[in-house]
């Protein structure tokens, strides 16, 4: 049994799922509805511009980037004050223009820009952390006609990492769901 | 298409014709008159005293018609789609405006009571203020505030009639020409409302000057119309007007906003405060100092930390735009902040430290109840809605993107 | 119906934001030909313009740090002279970018999405030549690094009261969060190039700066969260920036200086300012590259009547403080504005009333906000009524303070004009390889905003959304 399933999987390549083009955006949320509700959980829709209401379609969950905006963006402005704090008032005391050591109002404007620049942080490493990239190298690069999903295609993928996985099954859902033309992925 | 008014339910549109809303114009301008007359005649703390409290009120509520107004025309020179089902609320508050003027009389004689350079013997003996006397003078000053009240008045009693006719007609040009006005009525608005603020409040300290204080004012003026209209949404939902047609769409942007001048107010009054601390000129420290120094030290803070501090942490988060709870919270929280900065900017010039009296109530429901009285006379005497507005179906299919 | 509420608006019947209803891969091809074709000889001739510009910048610098800041016209009482000038300028210039692509994402004005690209990119490109200014004008760049917050030689820190201080602060943060904002909005943008590419060291390049971009919808929901909360924190951020940099000014004593209006007096002259440049530049970028259906005369209405409106603004201001200084009756203040006004230099302060609150009332006239011609020299007037605002601030007051005898008349020497003139090349430089190596236009968003790009089921005809406490998915 392990003997013929490892001689298989040295002969074929291994598979790393589906790609289906799909031939309007108004067919794109059908055929996600339809694979979310024929449980699929490890399936993609791609589109050259963000498409709206298409979570719904997928069921996906809410992003965590505003988390990430928050925590970083009030630790920033804490780290901006504190070290003027510690800079004017402890390392260094210098009186300057007979202003208290601990001037709070003209360490605000720092404070603020330091939070900003927290959140900036926050947001944009967020959302490479969330969306997993740099990612330079997947399979679906390999694919020639994904090369138009920047340009004017839409496409859905079905990873083989689904539970619900089935080459046939999936590729005959996504026929019957209107997907035009299918490309199984190599790994 | 278009055109022809959107159908919708009667009784989505209007306020029901019995029960409470009946009662309120009459119910409010008895009690507002009686308040009034019993605060004036009281003369408890003497004239200056009721007159300090009498202007905090009028300002208040002046502040959120001027604010109304400010909101109707900025939507008419964004040619704003979005916020046409609250729009008519805005004009209705505006409309308050002619009648706010009219509650202007009752300061014409408290001037010498409120503002120090009225007295004559006090410019003589004080060059500043013999400096500043061909604008600080009273025939100079009653005539602006004609100026102004009257302006704003037909500006708002224009633009409310104008959509009313346009409810009937549903005619485009109405439209059209309401935003081509709004412009010039927009630089009215703001020069209008700095020279009011100089006058009626920045100069009850006549020696001192700030350049951002009509700034200052408006942003106060635009957080309390927002939370307004807000509330007022709010109350006009349970009461079936509006029900359907204000979504949480409508909430969340209205929120937004009000969060948006939330920092804005905070913005500028930092500004303003920061600058002054930091070059510490006297003759513009002595504002603060009183404030900031004396027996009002607490009463500042307590102001930054409710009209900033707390909404700006609760508004930050989105659910908080969406649900109805919450935002009635954030509506009352932040007109009572808007009470709190009113009288901050009154009555420091008078009291050493904040002291409540009961004339600050009594004035308080006095022009309370006379601006919701008229306030509820407008609102039922038409749609709460602008039935006609070309717009409304783009403002009611509204979604956040 | 849904499409009515959509994109038709009843009364100006809001003209469609992209003319011709061109197909995504016409977007495509009009904003990535630019990136791909060799490059025409304009391109070059007007690279070679800007680099020459720049060359001047260089052998001014270079004779600034060898010489010493004695070789520009700064001297006592004007110790500021063109170089803050010139910084500020160029801040200012920054701020529209931000604008245009925070404040009015905010707002969802989806006009925004034809020229947000190149105005970021315009407000990178002043940043970097804005920051130029206070590094050189210290005397001493090699020792900018004190700047820093760490300890110098003396175990002494920076002092965080100053505001030019703060100023190092924003004006890098500013920059920084620009550049994240830019670049996370180019990303689609630069799979899309990588994707047309056919020479593999494109490819390579391309897809280095794609990080890998997939157009996934998993990606895309992060992305907008993402892109939303920078819009979000973009637009305090700009509008901090310009009031810390007016602080340098307001929290002086110097009449003409200290005034509490400076910040958002500042804020609303900054955005004026950058309008008016992405005014200058699109009118020539549309013609040069062929997107006149893309940046179209829509485009410029809107941002003239911007111009009109933040020029009121700054108008406002201007007559707030002449009040405000006879107000005061503060001898000085009334003597630094009518010194303004009547002075040794009330040719410049004409100049700056002309250009700001005279030339953009043409923008009262349709006709001159849809008017090529017009908007290009008015666009020009503003530049130059801003570059003087800044020149009347910092120099009329300094001319004349508290001491008579220490008043000067001061005047720019060749290097200064040769510094200015050169941070245009540096300018110009950068902006003229952008439009050769970046697509200028945001494709993925332009798509976005397309009739064509959204299901029609979204929005059942006319009936009002169902009104629903939070909504439990992102929208």
């Amino acid at each position: 049994m392990n003997e013929t399933r490892d001689t298989r999987s040295s002969r074929e390549p291994e598979v790393w799922g589906v790609l289906a083009e799909i031939s309007s955006v108004d067919a794109l949320h059908g055929t996600c509805e339809g694979l979310r509700d024929a449980g699929y959980t490890q399936f993609d829709a791609h589109t050259p511009y963000p498409v709206h209401g298409l979570e719904r379609a997928m069921g996906l969950k809410r992003s965590l980037v505003p988390l990430a905006v928050l925590i970083l963006g009030l630790g920033g402005a804490a780290a901006g004050m504190l070290l003027q704090w510690w800079v004017s008032a402890e390392a260094y005391p210098l009186v300057i223009s007979g202003k208290p050591l601990f001037s709070w109002p003209a360490f605000v404007p720092i404070m603020f820009e330091c939070g900003v620049l927290g959140g900036a942080a926050g947001a944009f490493f967020g959302f490479l952390a969330l969306a997993r990239l740099p990612r330079h190298h997947h399979p679906l690069f390999e694919s020639e006609r994904f090369e138009r999903v920047s340009d004017d295609a839409f496409f859905v993928s079905v990873a083989a990492e689904d539970p619900r996985w089935d080459r046939d099954e999936t590729t005959r859902l996504l026929r019957d769901l209107g997907a035009r033309e299918i490309e199984i992925i190599e790994a | 298409m278009a055109t022809a008014p959107t159908t919708l339910d009667s009784d989505q549109a209007r306020l029901p014709e019995k029960g409470v809303w009946k009662l309120l114009p009459t119910v409010g301008m008895v009690t507002g008159v009686v308040f009034l007359l019993v605060a004036g005649f009281l003369a408890q703390g003497g004239p200056e005293r009721f007159f300090h409290s009498y202007l905090v009120s009028w300002v208040f509520f002046l502040s959120l018609a001027l604010g109304g107004l400010f909101f109707v025309l900025l939507q008419h020179l964004t040619r704003a789609g979005w916020s046409v089902v609250v729009r008519r609320v805005a004009e209705d508050v505006a409309g308050t405006l002619p009648f706010l003027a009219l509650l202007f009389v009752p300061l014409i004689p408290g001037i010498h009571s409120l503002y120090h350079w009225s007295h004559e013997e006090a410019v003589a003996e004080d060059p500043l203020l013999a400096h500043k006397a061909p604008w600080l003078d009273e025939g100079r000053f009653l005539a602006a505030a004609v100026l102004c009240l009257g302006l704003w008045s037909l500006l708002a009693w224009w633009y409310r009639r104008e959509s009313r006719r346009q409810d009937e007609s549903g005619e485009i040009e109405i439209t059209e020409r309401l935003q081509r006005w709004s412009a010039l009525a927009m630089i009215v608005y703001g020069v209008t409302q700095s020279v009011a603020a100089f006058d009626w409040l920045m100069s009850l300290d006549a020696h001192w000057y700030s350049t951002i204080y009509g700034v200052y004012f408006f942003s106060g003026s635009t957080v309390g119309i927002l939370a307004l209209l807000i509330g007022l949404a709010l109350i006009l939902e349970r009461q079936g007007a509006l029900r359907g047609l204000v979504t949480f769409e409508h909430y969340h942007d209205l929120g937004k906003l009000l969060f948006g001048f939330v920092v804005f107010w905070a913005y500028i009054a930092f500004s303003q405060f920061m600058l002054i601390w930091y070059a510490a000129i006297p003759e513009e420290t002595l504002w603060y100092a009183r404030r900031w120094e004396q027996g009002w030290r607490p009463y500042s803070i307590a102001l930054a930390v409710i009209h900033f501090g707390i909404p700006f942490f609760f508004l930050l988060f989105r659910d908080v735009k969406r649900r109805r709870a919450t935002l009635a919270l954030s509506a009352i929280w932040l007109l009572v902040a808007h009470y709190l900065d009113v009288y901050w900017l009154v009555m420091p010039a008078l009291l050493e430290s904040p002291g409540f009296h009961l004339q600050d109530l009594l004035t308080f429901v006095g022009v309370g109840a006379l601006f919701v009285g008229v306030l509820a006379r407008l609102l039922r005497r038409h749609p709460v809605v602008p039935l006609g507005d070309p717009r409304l179906a783009e403002s009611l299919a509204f979604e956040n993107v | 119906m849904a499409e009515a509420v959509r994109d038709v608006d009843p009364i100006e019947h809001r003209p469609e934001l992209i003319e011709g209803s061109p197909s995504m891969g016409e977007i495509t091809e009009a904003v990535a030909r630019p990136v791909e074709w060799t490059p025409p000889l304009g391109w070059w001739i007007v690279l070679g313009i800007s680099l020459s510009m720049l060359g001047v910048f260089g052998v001014a610098l270079c004779w600034l740090i060898w010489e010493g800041v004695g070789v520009w016209g700064n001297n006592v009482p004007v110790a500021w002279g063109w170089p803050i000038v010139n910084f500020v300028f160029w801040v200012g210039i920054g701020h529209a970018g931000t604008l245009i692509s925070a404040v009015l994402f905010l707002f969802r004005q989806r006009w925004r999405t034809s020229i947000n690209r190149a105005a970021e990119a315009m407000t990178l490109f002043a940043v970097a030549c804005a920051l130029v200014f206070p590094a050189i004008h210290t005397g001493r760049p090699w020792l900018d690094y004190w700047m820093f917050p760490v300890p110098n030689q003396m175990a002494i820190w920076p002092q965080f009261r100053s505001p030019l201080m703060w100023d190092v602060f924003a004006v890098n943060i500013y920059g920084t969060v620009s550049l994240l904002f830019w670049y996370l909005g180019l990303l689609p943008d630069l799979a899309t190039i990588r994707d047309r590419a056919t020479d593999p060291l494109r490819q390579k390049i391309y897809g280095f700066f794609a990080l890998g971009w997939r157009g996934s919808h998993r990606q895309w929901l992060h992305y907008e969260r993402a892109y939303l909360l920078l819009a979000g924190l973009a637009t305090p951020l700009v509008l901090s920036v310009h009031s810390v940099v007016s602080f340098d000014f307001a929290t002086s004593q110097l009449p003409g200086w200290h005034t509490t209006i400076f910040p958002p007096y500042f804020v609303a002259g900054a955005i004026f300012s950058g309008l008016a440049m992405v005014v200058t530049l699109m009118v020539i970028c549309r013609v040069a590259f062929k997107m006149e259906h893309i940046i179209n005369v829509l485009h410029f209405d809107r941002m003239a009547k911007l111009i009109l409106a933040t020029g009121s603004i700054v108008g406002y201001a201007y007559a707030t403080e002449f009040f405000v200084a006879w107000y005061s009756g503060n001898l000085f203040e009334l003597f630094a504005f009518k010194n303004r006004a009547l002075g040794p230099y009330a040719w410049a302060y004409w100049i700056m009333v002309t250009c700001n609150v005279v030339v953009p009332q043409i923008f009262w006239f349709k006709k001159a906000r849809t008017h090529m011609g017009i908007l290009f020299v008015a666009s020009i007037f503003v530049n130059i009524g801003m570059w003087f605002e800044r020149f009347v601030i910092v120099v009329t007051s300094l001319h004349r303070d508290f001491l008579p005898s220490s008043w000067d008349y001061f005047s720019p020497t060749l290097w200064d004009f040769a510094t200015l003139i050169g941070s245009f090349g540096l300018f110009f430089t950068l902006f003229t390889l952008f439009v050769r190596f970046v697509p200028m236009v945001a494709i993925a968003e332009v798509k976005g905003v397309l009739p064509q790009a959204h299901p029609r089921h979204e929005h059942p005809a006319g009936a009002p959304s169902v009104p629903y406490e939070a909504d439990p998915q992102e929208a």
